[in-house]
Order: C-alpha cells, then sequence, then structure tokens
C-alpha cells in the first residue's frame, strides 16, 4: 500500500512539474510575444542626413549572413542620406565584437545594425552606443529583450519549428516514425525548433520521435548520424529538418542507403542546394528563413532616425513554399552554398 | 613434463603480451569492435563497415600527414583549415564541368603541398614553435578562404566526381574507402621502407644528434610538412567527395579530430615514435565511439560522456598494454 501511495505521489508530482515546466514555456512565450509588441519612443535619435550606418557582424562566416549584408547593403544604395555603410566582422569572437562596436561608435555612425556571437558579452559596447544617441537594432537572430538594444528584427525559430512540424505531420498523414535533424544544441535554434516540435506532435499521438540529433548546420555531420540512425532504426516515415543545408545531408544518406522511397522529409528553408534537392524530388517544400532580414533591419533603423515610433521587436514572417513552386527558386548554375532571394542581380554575392 | 607444459604456456602468453604490447591500439580497436558488434548487428555488416571507413576517409587522410610531422616532433594545427580551402577551392575550379575537374584536384593537391611547404620552411629555418606557426597559418588560411569565396563555398560539383568517388564496387566497398585504404597501406610501407621515414624517426628522437650527424634536417622538415599539407589537400577533396560541401569552414574543428587519433594511435609530441598504423586504428576506434553512441542512441549530452570516457578508457588500456610485457 505504501509503495502504492509513493508511485502515485511521484507519478503525480512528475506530472505537476512537466505541467508547470510547459506552462512556464507557454508564459515565456508569451511574455515575448508581449514585449515584442510593445512600441519604442525614438524621438530622442531623430537625425538628419548624412547618415553613416555601422554594421557590427559577430561573425561573416556562413553564406546566410553574407547574404543579409547584401540585404543591408542595397537597402542602403536606396536612401541617398546613406553616405556610407561602416562593417566589421569579429570571427566569432565576443571580445572582438565589443572593440568592434566601440570602434563604430568612435567613427561616428549614427545607426548600428549587430548579429551577436554572444548578447551578455556586447551588453556593455551596446549600452554606451544607446548612451551617445545611437539606436542599436539585433538582426536576424532571436528577439533580444535588453534596455541597450532598441529593437529587434528577428526570425521566429518556435513559429519555423511548428510551421515545418505541422507540415511534416500531414505529409505523412499524421503516423510514423520521426527524427529530428536540429542545429547546434543549446542554441535558441535548436531549443526553439525542438520546443515547437514537441508541441505539435501533442497534436499528432500517431507520430512517435526516435531521436532528436544535433547536426551543427554541418551537412556531412548530418549525414554521418544519419547513417547511424538508419543502422539503428529499421523502420523511419518522417524527418523535420528545417535547416535546407543539413536536410541535403539527411537525404543522401537516406539514398545512398536505398532507403529515401520510405522517408518523407520536412519542408527545409531557401538554401540553394536544398531548393536543388526539392526540384529534383518533388517533396519536401521549404519554410523560408529569409535573408531580406537584414533589409528590413535598415528599413527599421531608417524609420527610427526619423523619430517615428516602432515596435521592440519586429518580426520577419517565414512563409511555407510548396516543393513544386520551392523548386522553381532553385538556380541551377548557382553553387549549393547560396539563397535565394529578391536581391538584384548586381547585388548578389560575387 | 609439466614444467616444460608450464614454460611453453608462459612462453606463449609472454609472445602474446609482447605482441598484443606492440599493437595495443589494434587490440582496443578489437576489443571496442566485438562491444560494438555485441550492441548493434549493424557492425558485422559489411555495407556498413565500409561504410564507416568511407566516414573515416577526411580525417583518416589527414592524420596520415599530421603523423610524419609528429614522429619528427612537430604538429600541424593548420590541416583543418587546408581542408576547407582546399574543399571549396577544388569544387570552384570544378565549376560544374566535367572537363575541370584534373585541373581542380592538381590545384588543390598542389595547393596544400605549398601550405605544407611554407609552414616546413618557416619551421626549417625560423626554429619557431609549430604550435604556434602552424595555429598562426590555420588563421591566415582560414582568412584566404573567406576573401577567396567572398563567405560563401561558392563552387558546383562536377556531376561524376561525386558519384564516381561513393560507387560500391560489387555493392559494398564505396571508391572513397578503397582509396583511403589505399592511401594509408602506402603510407605504411613508405614508413617500412624509406631512407626517408627512417630519417624522420631519427630527428624526432634526437634533432641535434641528427643534425651533428649529417642529416639533411631541414629538408627532411619541409618535405614533412608538405606532405602534411599534401594530404590535407587529399582529405579537403575527400570531404567535398563524401558530402559536398556546404560552408567555407568544412574542415574546421578537424584538426582536433585529427591530433587525438594520432596521438590515441601512440605518435606523441615528444616525436621519434608511432606510426601510421596506429594513427588508422584510432582513427577507426574514435569514430567507431561516435557511431556507437550515436547508434545506441544516447542523449547528446550522455553521448558526449560516453565518447570522452571511451578515448580515456582506449588510451589508458593502451598504455596498459604498452607496459605490460
Amino acid at each position: 500500500m505504501r509503495k502504492l501511495i509513493t508511485f502515485v505521489g511521484s507519478t503525480l508530482v512528475l506530472i505537476g512539474l512537466w505541467t508547470g515546466l510547459a506552462v512556464a514555456a507557454d508564459d515565456a512565450r508569451v511574455m515575448q510575444e508581449k514585449r515584442a509588441a510593445e512600441m519604442v519612443d525614438t524621438s530622442a535619435y531623430k537625425k538628419e542626413g548624412p547618415l553613416k550606418i555601422g554594421v557590427a557582424a559577430g561573425y561573416m562566416g556562413n553564406s546566410w549572413v553574407v547574404f543579409t549584408l547584401q540585404h543591408i547593403r542595397y537597402e542602403a544604395s536606396l536612401h541617398d542620406e546613406i553616405t556610407e555603410v561602416l562593417v566589421t566582422d569579429a570571427a566569432f569572437n565576443p571580445t572582438k565584437q565589443v572593440a568592434d562596436i566601440e570602434d563604430l561608435i568612435s567613427k561616428g555612425v549614427d545607426l548600428i545594425l549587430y548579429w551577436p556571437v554572444d548578447d551578455k558579452a556586447i551588453e556593455g559596447a551596446l549600452k554606451k552606443a544607446k548612451d551617445k544617441g545611437i539606436p542599436t537594432i539585433n538582426t536576424g537572430g532571436g528577439f533580444v529583450d535588453s534596455p541597450s538594444v532598441t529593437a529587434s528584427v528577428f526570425i521566429d525559430q518556435w513559429n519555423l519549428g511548428e510551421m515545418v512540424a505541422r507540415r511534416l505531420f500531414q505529409d505523412m498523414g499524421g503516423k510514423g516514425k520521426i527524427f529530428a535533424m536540429l542545429p547546434i544544441a543549446g542554441t535558441t535554434a535548436a531549443v526553439d525548433q525542438l520546443a515547437a516540435l514537441e508541441a505539435v506532435m501533442k497534436e499528432y499521438p500517431g507520430i512517435e520521435l526516435l531521436s532528436a540529433e544535433y547536426g551543427d548546420w554541418n551537412r556531412a555531420k548530418a549525414k554521418q548520424i544519419t547513417e547511424n540512425l538508419l543502422q539503428k532504426y529499421p523502420e523511419i516515415d518522417g524527418v523535420f529538418s528545417p535547416a535546407g543545408q543539413m536536410s541535403i545531408g539527411v537525404a543522401e544518406a537516406f539514398d545512398e542507403a536505398g532507403r529515401l522511397g520510405e522517408v518523407v522529409m520536412s519542408p527545409g528553408d531557401e538554401y540553394n542546394g536544398w531548393l536543388k534537392w526539392v526540384r529534383d524530388h518533388n517533396q519536401g517544400g521549404a519554410v523560408t528563413f529569409p535573408t531580406r532580414a537584414g533589409q528590413e533591419a535598415l528599413r527599421l533603423g531608417m524609420r527610427i532616425l526619423r523619430g517615428e515610433s516602432v515596435r521592440k521587436g519586429m518580426k520577419v514572417p517565414s512563409e511555407y513554399i510548396s516543393p513544386g513552386a520551392a523548386g522553381a527558386y532553385a538556380e541551377a548554375d548557382r553553387p549549393d552554398d547560396w539563397w535565394a532571394s529578391e536581391l538584384p542581380e548586381e547585388w548578389k554575392p560575387k | 613434463m609439466s614444467d616444460r607444459m608450464g614454460g611453453d604456456v608462459d612462453g606463449i602468453q609472454i609472445k602474446l603480451w609482447r605482441w598484443a604490447s606492440s599493437n595495443a591500439i589494434w587490440v582496443v580497436l578489437a576489443l571496442l569492435f566485438i562491444v560494438a558488434a555485441l550492441l548493434s548487428d549493424a557492425f558485422l555488416r559489411p555495407v556498413y563497415i565500409f561504410n564507416v571507413v568511407r566516414q573515416a576517409a577526411p580525417v583518416g587522410i589527414a592524420a596520415i600527414g599530421v603523423t610524419l610531422v609528429m614522429i619528427l616532433g612537430g604538429v600541424d594545427l593548420s590541416v583543418g583549415a587546408v581542408i576547407s580551402l582546399t574543399a571549396v577551392l577544388t569544387a570552384v575550379l570544378m565549376d560544374g564541368h566535367v572537363a575541370n575537374i584534373p585541373l581542380a584536384v592538381t590545384v588543390a593537391l598542389a595547393t596544400g603541398a605549398i601550405i605544407g611547404g611554407i609552414n616546413g620552411t618557416l619551421i626549417a629555418y625560423n626554429r619557431v614553435s609549430p604550435f604556434i606557426l602552424t595555429l598562426g597559418m590555420a588563421v591566415v588560411v582560414m582568412g584566404i578562404t573567406q576573401i577567396y569565396s567572398g563567405g560563401t563555398a561558392r563552387g558546383i560539383v562536377s556531376p561524376g566526381f561525386r558519384e564516381f568517388f561513393n560507387y560500391r564496387i560489387g555493392g559494398i566497398v564505396p571508391v572513397l574507402a578503397l582509396t583511403f585504404l589505399g592511401l594509408a597501406l602506402v603510407g605504411v610501407r613508405l614508413q617500412q621502407t624509406t631512407k626517408f621515414c627512417r630519417n624522420l624517426y631519427l630527428i624526432g628522437s634526437n634533432p641535434l644528434a641528427a643534425e651533428l650527424s649529417g642529416l639533411p634536417v631541414r629538408k627532411i622538415t619541409i618535405t614533412a610538412y608538405a606532405l602534411s599539407g599534401l594530404m590535407g589537400a587529399m582529405a579537403g577533396i575527400a570531404l567535398l567527395a563524401r558530402s559536398g560541401v556546404s560552408s567555407t569552414f568544412a574542415g574546421r574543428g578537424l584538426e582536433f579530430d585529427v591530433l587525438a587519433a594520432v596521438i590515441l594511435g601512440g605518435t606523441t609530441f615528444q616525436g621519434g615514435r608511432g606510426g601510421i598504423g596506429g594513427t588508422i586504428a584510432a582513427v577507426f576506434v574514435l569514430l567507431i565511439a561516435f557511431n556507437l553512441v550515436n547508434i545506441v542512441g544516447l542523449d547528446y549530452n550522455a553521448q558526449l560522456i560516453v565518447k570522452g570516457a571511451i578515448i580515456i578508457i582506449a588510451s589508458s588500456a593502451y598504455i596498459y598494454f604498452k607496459k605490460v610485457r
């Protein structure tokens, strides 16, 4: 009897904890939405031209940020009052990014766009900018709720994960065994995508998550992990993989194992290598991770410099593109490491 | 009679231990393989085994070259950057045309050898610490890759290139796996038979004595580093063949996998000992460890713990077999 009471008691405690955690996660999300919707008074930042724009890149070592930066340069070219765009590259070094931001301040920039290596590490430098009347915009990462950051232009990873999961489960007919291929463990992208996947799974009891893996945005690693999973699981009906560059590695592993026919691939993003795969196989499609976040960030910055009130968080929405339509975006004469974008030809990276 | 029998048994035991001590890493590999086969029957399937060999190709090929410089008492931390550069370079020069493959491969190999040659020349003539110098070279090469590529891995792999290397002979053995095993065998053979490799050991054991005895230390140093760069370039091409390239940092971090394998394989930072055979075995030990934790389906953080523990246990077992005689 005592054992029974202990068992029931611990089960109830566990359920309570689980529910509590789930509610806490939902609460955090609601809170973030609320904070992002708050309006920022930007009258103190109002400036006439000529304007100098600073971009403090945390890193330039992947094609997505290269395209994002080109979007910033392109948008700058559309504004006569912008005379210069100064770009620094911290090469994944938070200390250098602090120095870079201080350099941009001393060079007299009127606006700083940035993507961080580590949000906390650069908070002091961003505060210096803000104290000198320079607005700061977090570009393309998650929403940052900090007094040092004027606004964030962000792509909602949770929302993206949810869209990818829903489409995958619909394509699978609502049942089957899947695994998830996520980015680097512990990053906002990985945490939010997995949370979204698990949330959607509650609506689809027929879906079983075999394993959540971390492919580090690396095609070779995603392929190697998939090769191993193929040996472990005789049945895999679907793959949740929102990042196109890992999706190609996953799909190749299935193909080489002669098991591509049994699996449904989720939508990836508009990474060209993935779009080529979608075009050739007519499945998967894409949920966009738009590189135009850079352009949107500068547009928002220009509104701030005009003294217009803006939302603290501006979401660049992800969109679902069906396999047929996504295939049409594939650029066969371009490398895999390329992004479908609305950039004019002369502004695409050379 | 019984004494004589006991003597025979002792003799066999001693011989076994001697064999085990000189082939410690192979014993560890065999034990790990048995454990892996007991936990997953995938390790008993030839297709999967050769898949593991193919997975090992990029790190394994690079590790052959790094073993040579470490026997010499040096180290090559630029190998990961060379892999990234040559993978991107090969794809760019191919530009999607079959006719460009020979040029692309030749230029990539030459680039790797030249980078290695520069490492070797600077170390031979300036006596700079190989750690610092090759680390610096890694940063330089990363920068060159970024400037050359503009931040996107912009090459297009020629049709047929990856298909050739991934083609399975007899439906089992991928050409890339065979290439890797071939290079490993050539390396081991050269290590056993050439004067160059004997000199590497002599210089690694006692550089001063080697120099005083008239060995061409500088020439051998430059050649060893050039070979390391060349093998790095081959590893870059192998990486491109295995899974394409999706970033300009495709080889980032691989230098640590390479170093872990070389050291676990018995080639030390002090130089003068170890060899390519041990390195190859260690590459497989590390890869099987990774695949095993993956196949068993451990949670990511538990995977890290088990992988680290396997490396520690494997290296301890190695020392044990080495000591017991």
